[in-house]
């Protein structure tokens, strides 16, 4: 018993470790940003409300993964889920959705947001899974596509549905915790969420949502990964690997996919809940459009395809290197930080073609993030073709979750004999 | 008797692939199936485990006593009624290790391949079983090796052992000999000895060393049509036989440069 305590312990270690390093993100970034640290760390790390977003749309990017990446079959309208759940719960708020009521419980609205998703996406994966590869990636981008449309001109929506649609209905934050228990939940969003007093010290609502928001995302991750390792997740490999053969040995393959596919739409339609509940709007272009779908897909490529934790990595990644490159005003990045360090004498140098070294910076820094985003994803795609997750996998032979406790376990062993003999060296 | 087909014809446009092909198979037989390249002896395999629907004709299925027509039934279908395959271009989970190949196998067999819940690992009876075929099939010590690393004799003997699993009443065995070097024939000849000790195997085999060891029937097929179907002596001593694989040359007639004589 204690042995396989132990195993579990030691294959879930790694998890542990982002855990902890995720939930002590806001003093880390509070400490170094503030007075005394050095003025490049305001620079480099991303903003907590950031973070927030990092992890619902990373949420979502998982769950992209989660059928594109373990059964192979590219759902590339797999932003009709993510919209359909924020936009249900902008319009339950909105007391536009029959037989609920705007005050019902947040976590409900994300579990219902949910099922919706997953409803939709049994009729979608019904007809789509049909046709396979390139084909069935065409046909649910058209799903995804006449949804965008239709809630684009859709006037029960909203005043102005081509603008989106954003919370009216409540004044107050929607609440993550033990549902109509005020004192066991939490407010989220960046007005609307409330500091809360902890030890003597204050979270701001940023940090009070980024850890709500967490908690949904790491249940939610939870869930997944049991999928994953369950006999039902091996069969979705199988298919991904050889789907003729799957047939061959017996499963019906339509029905794991289709099962597959609704289950990811239900995790896809919880994170658009998450990004209503949080910025409590939604347009058609940051819930319905193709593009949202695929900021998922470059999440989980340069997080790692089939690897279900890595697109929320390369979404940390995506989101980081944007506010890095961004101009000033939201979240102060390289452009700002050159500008403020750099000095007045250095900026007035002229370089080359009577250009100064300030006007070159403008040149090349501003506004121009998702140039080089787009540059770094060409990169990834050359070089790192399996991801930051998929490559670390590689190099270890095995889940970072298996391997990496022994890897380093292996290194420290190692360190530690050599700091011996050279300890007993010394001494003879 | 296990299985049989009824006057099975698959037309592809104006190709008759299969053409009122009878056939009956004893549940513990070894019938070869033997024919020049097009002859239809793939198709054949693709109607019985119902990658391909015939034009006509039916193909049953003995299932506790009575004959089931299984005409027309899916891939995954007849492979849940206890009819296996294995594939002429080797085809097995490439990035999965030889073990989870055998085991996903014999899950499908099982009643806990939808669970979504409960961790892999926890079902025990699935690995067990895909060690003990890894073990017959010789495969044991590899079982932890991925199968894209094996080598190409090694993945032959694996595609037989990701249909051993999950119990099947009926192996099809399609060229399990392809491109494996001729040292190796008498393994392949063992292998296939051992399965169809307790199985109904139709082979597809186009090494006649095998075919005359191994099965004790022999199906010809030219052209679709069954041309002999008879014990391998009765069969290898066949005419038609003869003028089929050697295309209707006769005997010296090379050596007159192919002119009538």
């Amino acid at each position: 018993m204690a042995l396989i305590t132990r195993e579990y312990a030691r294959d879930h270690l790694i998890h542990l470790l982002v855990l902890a390093a995720l939930a002590i993100y806001p003093a880390v970034y509070h400490v170094l940003t503030n007075g005394g640290a050095p003025t490049g760390m305001v620079a480099l790390l991303p903003r907590v409300e950031t973070m927030v977003a990092v992890l619902y749309f990373g949420l979502f990017a998982m769950s992209f993964d989660f059928i594109s990446g373990y059964t192979g079959y590219l759902s590339f309208g797999h932003a009709a889920f993510y919209g359909t759940g924020a936009y249900f719960v902008v319009l339950v708020a909105n007391g536009k959705v029959p037989l609920l009521a705007p005050e019902t419980p947040f976590i409900w609205l994300l579990v219902l947001a949910g099922v919706l998703a997953a409803v939709l996406a049994l009729v979608i994966g019904t007809f789509s899974f049909r046709l396979t590869g390139v084909y069935f990636a065409m046909i649910t981008l058209g799903f995804a596509q006449v949804l965008y449309v239709f809630m684009r001109d859709w006037e029960y929506l909203g005043a102005n549905p081509r603008d989106g649609i954003a919370v009216t209905g409540l004044t107050e934050g929607f609440r993550i915790g033990v549902p109509g228990v005020d004192s066991l939940s939490v407010a989220i969003g960046q007005l609307a969420g409330e500091p809360i007093d902890l030890f003597g010290s204050t979270l701001g609502a940023s940090t009070v949502s980024y850890y709500a928001v967490g908690l949904v995302v790491v249940v939610c991750y939870i869930a997944m990964q049991r999928i994953i390792h369950s006999p039902f997740g091996r069969v979705m490999i199988a298919i991904r690997e050889n789907e003729a053969r799957a047939r061959a040995i017996g499963y019906n393959t339509f029905y794991y996919k289709l099962g597959a596919f609704s289950m990811s739409a239900f995790f896809a339609g919880v994170a658009g809940g998450l990004f209503a509940g949080f910025r409590r709007s939604v347009t058609p272009e940051n819930g319905y459009y193709f593009l949202v779908t695929g900021d998922a897909l470059l999440a989980s490529i340069i997080g790692g395809f089939g690897t279900l934790a890595g697109p929320l990595y390369g979404r940390l990644f995506d989101e980081g290197l944007r506010e890095f490159l961004s101009k000033s005003g939201s979240g102060g990045g390289l452009l700002v930080f050159l500008r403020d360090s750099l000095g007045h004498p250095a900026m007035e140098t002229v370089v080359i073609g009577g250009m100064t070294v300030g006007e070159l910076v403008e040149t090349f820094l501003n506004g121009h993030a998702p140039l080089y985003v787009g540059i770094v994803f060409v990169l990834f795609v050359l070089y790192v073709p399996n991801g930051m997750v998929g490559t670390v996998r590689d190099r270890l032979g095995g889940t970072c979750a298996k391997q990496l406790p022994a890897w380093l376990s292996d290194r420290l062993t190692a360190i530690v004999t050599a700091i011996r003999e050279r300890v007993s060296g010394v001494r003879h | 008797m296990i299985l049989r087909t009824e006057r099975l014809t698959k037309r592809f446009g104006g190709l008759t692939a299969v053409n009122n092909v009878e056939f009956a198979l004893d549940s513990s037989e070894c019938c070869a199936v033997i024919g020049p390249n097009g002859a239809g002896k793939t198709t054949l395999f693709n109607l019985l485990t119902g990658t391909l629907e015939p034009t006509s004709g039916s193909i049953s299925l003995m299932r506790d006593g009575a004959w089931s027509d299984i005409t027309g039934a899916s891939p995954e279908r007849v492979a849940s009624l206890g009819v296996h395959r294995s594939f002429q271009l080797t085809s097995v989970f490439e990035a999965s290790t030889v073990l989870e190949n055998v085991r996903i196998a014999e899950q499908a067999a099982g009643v806990n391949a939808h669970n979504c819940w409960r961790n892999v690992n926890a079902f025990d009876e699935h690995v067990e079983a895909a060690h003990e075929i890894l073990e017959r099939v010789g495969l044991a010590d590899q079982a932890t090796v991925v199968a894209e690393t094996l080598s190409h004799g090694e993945k032959r003997t694996l595609e037989i052992a990701i249909a051993l699993a999950g119990d099947p009443d009926v192996l099809l065995l399609d060229e399990p000999n392809a491109g494996v070097s001729s040292e190796s024939v008498g393994e392949i000849i063992q292998l296939i000895e051992d399965v169809a000790s307790d199985h109904a195997v139709v082979l597809i085999e186009h090494n006649m060393e095998i075919v005359m060891s191994v099965s004790d029937r022999v199906l010809v097929l030219n052209q679709g049509q069954v041309i002999a179907n008879d014990e391998p002596a009765a069969v290898r001593g066949d005419e038609t036989v003869q003028k089929a694989y050697l295309g209707g040359y006769e005997r010296g007639d090379l050596n007159t440069g192919g002119e009538p004589v």
